[in-house]
């Protein structure tokens, strides 16, 4: 005799699925510990297994890169020579922008460059299709890092350190939709935040600006420290349209002072006060 | 086993080797096959343990594929049975619009969530990108997706002797 099939419930089992991940979600972003730790350790788990496999698939990749990636890779050549042409043309007129940013960064005495900072290298993009803006780096909470460091390079602020390993983190970029930083304009003392957009190499500056500011084409744009995560005078960027003719809401575009295209190293400021102390 | 192992291989293979930034969805193909394999029921559970592996070691918070595979795995399993004669034509075509949808609903409920970080402007690239790519590695995972749900079936039929 056979026993009766036990019957399916799919549609009861699919409600309580969905409730549980409902459940989780709810408490992930209401801050729960366990979870945010389970996630870590299964990161720190397989961040070993990582590095091994990309070892050994280092060479196959650099031919599959090869095979791929070589439209990007020839747009890329093409993009550096018109960089090249650009910089040479530029030579003169960047020592005298250099000059001016010190002058500027000087009358705020502070200098950004003497912050303490742990050199990182980019790995490349971490798990996931569908997340841009974000980079995953080469070290983690066992070199020092932790959560909501500021990254940058020599030549400004890159973006934050938004979730922390032991032996590898994530640095969401400035571009990233939902970055956000106070700003300085250094010409006009004037404060506000800018955001990041989602497209490249350019902020927003649209909260806390007066509509009536003077503000200038070319003007440098710094951190402004304070309350914000981020230590003052880390340079950003110049302002490329100050948006002027505004009546009401005034959207200021920063053009970033860091290209964030094409990064291999990194510096996460570590020693500055305040920092690392959750967002 | 498998969805551990799966988990290790997205985690590591898959995102070292992508076409435009776009690399394999391992475990959403895994959800589909345990769909089309082990029916609706045991293919959302096996989704629903393939997501929360799969937000473990993403940026994405906990839940979010998890909310979405069963979902997948569930209608996959149901348009399976409907399905009047597969090729493997069919097949194929069938796993690129499973993949397809699962990447769209994944982005759609992580918008929902405050996940709004994918560029729009590529967005439709990168899902069909990531759908031809993950087709094309769905025979081998099929097999052994096949095999697993073929090795754990529950016995069924039970042999009882008359007690009278």
């Amino acid at each position: 005799m056979a026993a009766p099939r036990p019957a399916e419930r799919p549609r009861h089992t699919l409600l309580i699925l969905a409730a549980a991940a409902l459940t989780l979600l709810t408490l992930q972003f209401r801050g729960v510990e366990p979870l945010d730790a389970f996630q870590q350790g299964v990161r720190d788990i397989l961040s070993p297994v990582r590095s091994v496999v990309e070892r050994v698939t280092d060479p196959v990749r650099t031919v599959w890169g090869g095979i791929f990636d070589y439209g990007d890779l020839r747009g890329e050549n093409e993009r550096l020579q018109t960089e090249l042409a650009r910089m040479r043309g530029e030579t003169l007129t960047a020592e005298a922008d250099d000059e001016l940013l010190e002058r500027l960064l000087g009358e705020v005495d502070i200098a950004y460059t003497d912050l303490e900072t742990v050199v990182v290298r980019i790995l490349g993009t971490p798990p996931g299709n569908f997340t841009t803006h974000i980079v995953e780096i080469d070290k983690g909470s066992d070199d020092g890092l932790a959560e909501g460091q500021p990254v940058v390079t020599g030549a400004g602020l890159v973006g934050r350190l938004e979730q922390v390993d032991r032996a590898r983190s994530i640095v969401r970029l400035a571009t990233h939709p939902d970055f956000r930083v106070g700003v300085r304009l250094v010409g006009s003392q004037d404060e506000g935040l800018a955001r990041g957009t989602g497209d490249e190499d350019v902020l927003v500056l649209d909260a806390g600006i007066r509509a009536d500011a003077l503000v200038s084409v070319g003007e440098v744009v710094t951190t402004s420290g304070g309350r914000s995560l981020f230590p003052a005078d880390i340079p950003v960027g110049r302002v490329s349209d100050p948006d002027d003719d505004t009546e009401f809401r005034r959207t200021i575009v920063v053009e970033l002072a860091a290209g964030l295209e094409n990064l291999s190293f990194l510096n996460v400021v570590i020693g500055a006060p305040g920092l690392g102390e959750g967002r | 086993m498998i969805l551990l192992s799966a988990t290790l291989a997205q985690a590591t293979v898959c995102s070292e080797f992508r076409i435009g930034g776009v690399g394999v969805e391992l475990m959403l193909l895994v959800t589909i096959l345990a769909g089309i394999h082990g029916g609706p029921e045991r293919g959302a559970l096996v989704a629903f343990w393939a997501g929360l592996l799969y937000d473990s070691v993403t940026t994405a918070p906990l839940g979010l594929h998890a909310l979405v595979f069963p979902s997948i795995a569930m209608a996959v399993s149901s348009l399976e049975r409907r399905m009047l004669r597969n090729t493997l034509v069919t097949d194929a075509l069938a796993v690129a619009a499973a993949v397809a949808t699962g990447s769209a609903a994944v982005v759609a409920v992580g918008e929902i969530f405050g996940q709004a970080s994918f560029d729009p402007g590529t967005l439709g690239e990168r899902i069909l990108v990531s759908a031809l790519f993950t087709t094309a590695v769905a025979a081998p995972v099929n097999r052994v997706v096949a095999w697993a749900a073929a090795a754990g079936l529950p016995v069924t039929i039970e042999l009882r002797r008359d007690q009278s």
